[in-house]
């Protein structure tokens, strides 16, 4: 892992604090995997934005374990003079199931506002200081509690409820 | 950052919370005559210039996500370039990619299936191309291009049609390889078509560039500064004509890319010509790129499609591929049985949407139309706008043909349109 991590922190010119990062796993050529632990994430992001200057996001994928839920960031380290990029999965693990709760990284990429928003609407993750937290896709008539894209909630019930709000709106345009 | 950043996708549908110093508000969609698809666009109006921008999305949702997960990894395959009407090639590259690479038979694909695959991209990036300038054309109220343009869009289409059976969704990829190949006798038939294509977009472009009536119109409008697009992180051609050179292309080259003889376009000016003169000028590098596909396929030759198992190894993978309209982000969780524990889609123009929002700030409202186009969204068909008159608080629905003759009416009688 430390191979890994050095050769990261040599493409990004910066020192990665060795307490922050849980685990860097090398995909391939100019591809990183970087887990984080919640309580550390927003740090990290703060060291890879400000010091190593990485400004582009690509998207924020959520992702449900056993056990936990996972949100990645999905950002890009850019190169300008050689025309490259290197990928980065900042992929911030043990998110309570319960009560799931990841800081909001608004502060670094504007991009990731509507990003945090779709994975609140999906999962139901709540994005700490994230000033303006509401629903983005779901359709309005969408109940508030149900989550669409957990595991709990199967193929055909998201159906029952498409079906059931649709009903509804037919019925109140009469 | 955080004082610098202006609220997006906030405005309530009623323009209640509007900013201060706007008079009017303009309410576009989420069906309008506009647009293809929905999407619902509130511009706040200070005179003629525009106070800021706002827009909704969620018209749309269709599950795909979700979808995914409950089917197998093979019928996903021909579930995934339903994300797009356009740019269909695009996305099931992405789809065949990341499975190749999980199931790790990325090695095994022959290097006739990658220039197939790259010829079926490069392909659906030219008809893309040319279907936007045209319609932006149209936008401009120039129709003389939107129909010469759309004529000559017509060789692609036959190629691709030869090609794959389908003239916009050609399905040629598969986990592991191709589906069909391209025959010698179609490449034969092919050539000079694109011979004649180059021509033409060589026409185009000098339109654009030397027609005043069009050129006036895409000048200095709506200008994105390299800095303001760092911030919105525009991706694409939209980024590309903002002077940010990268193109997933070159940045992380995939297929055979890397081997290919091409230019990356990319311009500083940020205005509306300047993403016009990427897309063109890529349109061109692109009918370069097929040609020498189409030359290089005659002398390679290999299996077209390599044996993929059902069930995918557990794992997870991320892949990007440029779409016309920008990066296309796919990322996948496997889990070892035959379907996807996860799958994430990220098409290109929900990325592009800040920065068009951004270029609206101060320009004439008559600009709105080539500047929303500027990103070529993908959004739908409709056929109402709603004008609210803050001052008297009169409500106005009117549908496309009440629209177009109190326009007509305002012109002619000299008269204001509100």
């Amino acid at each position: 892992m430390s191979d890994v991590l050095k050769e990261l922190e040599g493409i990004l010119n910066v020192t990665l604090p060795g307490n922050l990062v849980e685990e860097v796993i090398k995909v391939e050529e100019g591809h990183f995997d970087v887990m984080c632990n919640v309580t550390n994430a927003f740090e990290l992001m703060k060291v890879l934005r400000e010091d190593a200057g990485i400004y582009h996001l690509s998207t924020i994928s959520g992702v449900e374990k056993d056990d936990e839920f996972n949100v990645c960031y999905h950002i890009q380290h850019r190169i300008e003079d050689e025309f490259k990029e290197v990928s980065i999965n900042l992929i911030i693990t043990k998110i309570d199931k319960n009560k799931p709760k990841t800081p909001s990284m608004l502060e670094f990429f504007v991009a990731s506002d509507y990003y945090e928003r779709e994975i609140y609407d999906f999962y139901g993750i709540y994005f700490e200081n994230h000033p303006f937290l509401q629903r983005l896709i779901l359709p309005e008539r969408w109940p508030d509690d149900v989550k669409p894209m957990r595991k709990e909630y199967g193929w055909e019930q998201i159906k029952e409820i498409t079906m059931k709000i649709t009903k509804e709106g037919l019925e109140e345009a009469k | 950052m955080t004082e610098q950043y202006r609220s997006r996708f906030r405005t309530l549908t009623d323009g209640s919370d509007a900013p201060p110093g706007a008079d009017h508000h303009i309410f576009i969609g989420p069906q309008h005559p506009w647009a293809e698809e929905p999407a619902h666009f509130i511009i706040h109006l200070k005179g003629e210039r525009v106070v800021e921008a706002d827009i909704r999305i969620g018209f749309n949702l269709r599950g795909m996500e979700k979808a995914m997960e409950n089917k197998t990894w093979r019928q996903n395959t021909m579930l995934i370039p339903r994300a797009c009407g356009i740019c269909s090639a695009v996305h099931q590259n992405v789809y065949v990619r990341v499975v190749d690479k999980l199931a790790g038979v990325e090695d095994q694909i022959s290097e006739r299936a990658r220039l197939i695959r790259m010829f079926s991209l490069e392909a659906e990036r030219i008809h893309s191309h040319i279907l936007w300038y045209g319609i932006l054309a149209h936008d401009a109220g120039f129709d003389t291009m939107l129909h010469v343009t759309w004529r000559d869009r017509e060789i692609i289409m036959d190629i691709v049609e030869d090609i794959s059976g389908n003239r916009v969704n050609p399905a040629l990829m598969l986990p592991g390889g191709v589906k069909r190949d391209i025959p010698k006798e179609k490449a034969d038939r092919a050539q000079p078509m694109l011979d004649k294509l180059i021509k033409q977009v060589k026409y185009h472009r000098k339109v654009f560039t030397e027609e005043a009536s069009i050129r006036n119109r895409l000048e200095n409008v709506g200008i994105l500064t390299k800095e303001e697009a760092k911030k919105v992180t525009p991706n694409g051609p939209t980024g590309r004509g903002s002077g940010l050179p990268f193109d997933v292309r070159k940045a992380t080259p995939y297929e055979l890319y890397d081997k290919i003889d091409w230019n990356m376009v990319y311009y500083n000016e940020g205005d509306i010509l300047a993403t016009t003169l990427v897309r063109l000028d890529e349109t061109l590098e692109s009918l370069q790129i097929c040609k020498q596909v189409l030359d290089q396929l005659e002398s390679t030759q290999g299996e077209l499609l390599a044996r993929v198992k059902q069930r995918i190894p557990e794992g997870s993978y991320f892949a990007r591929a440029e779409a016309p309209r920008g990066e296309d982000v796919h990322y996948a969780i496997a889990d070892g049985t035959d379907k996807p524990d996860r799958y994430k889609i990220r098409a290109p123009s929900l990325g592009n949407i800040d920065a068009t929002l951004r270029r609206m700030d101060g320009e004439y409202v008559a600009d709105m139309p080539v500047i929303l186009r500027s990103y070529d969204p993908c959004f739908s068909c409709t056929n109402r706008v709603m004008i609210i008159n803050e001052v008297t608080g009169e409500k106005m629905i009117l549908n496309q043909d009440e629209f177009a003759r109190k326009a007509i009416k305002a012109k002619k009688y000299n008269r204001p349109f509100f």
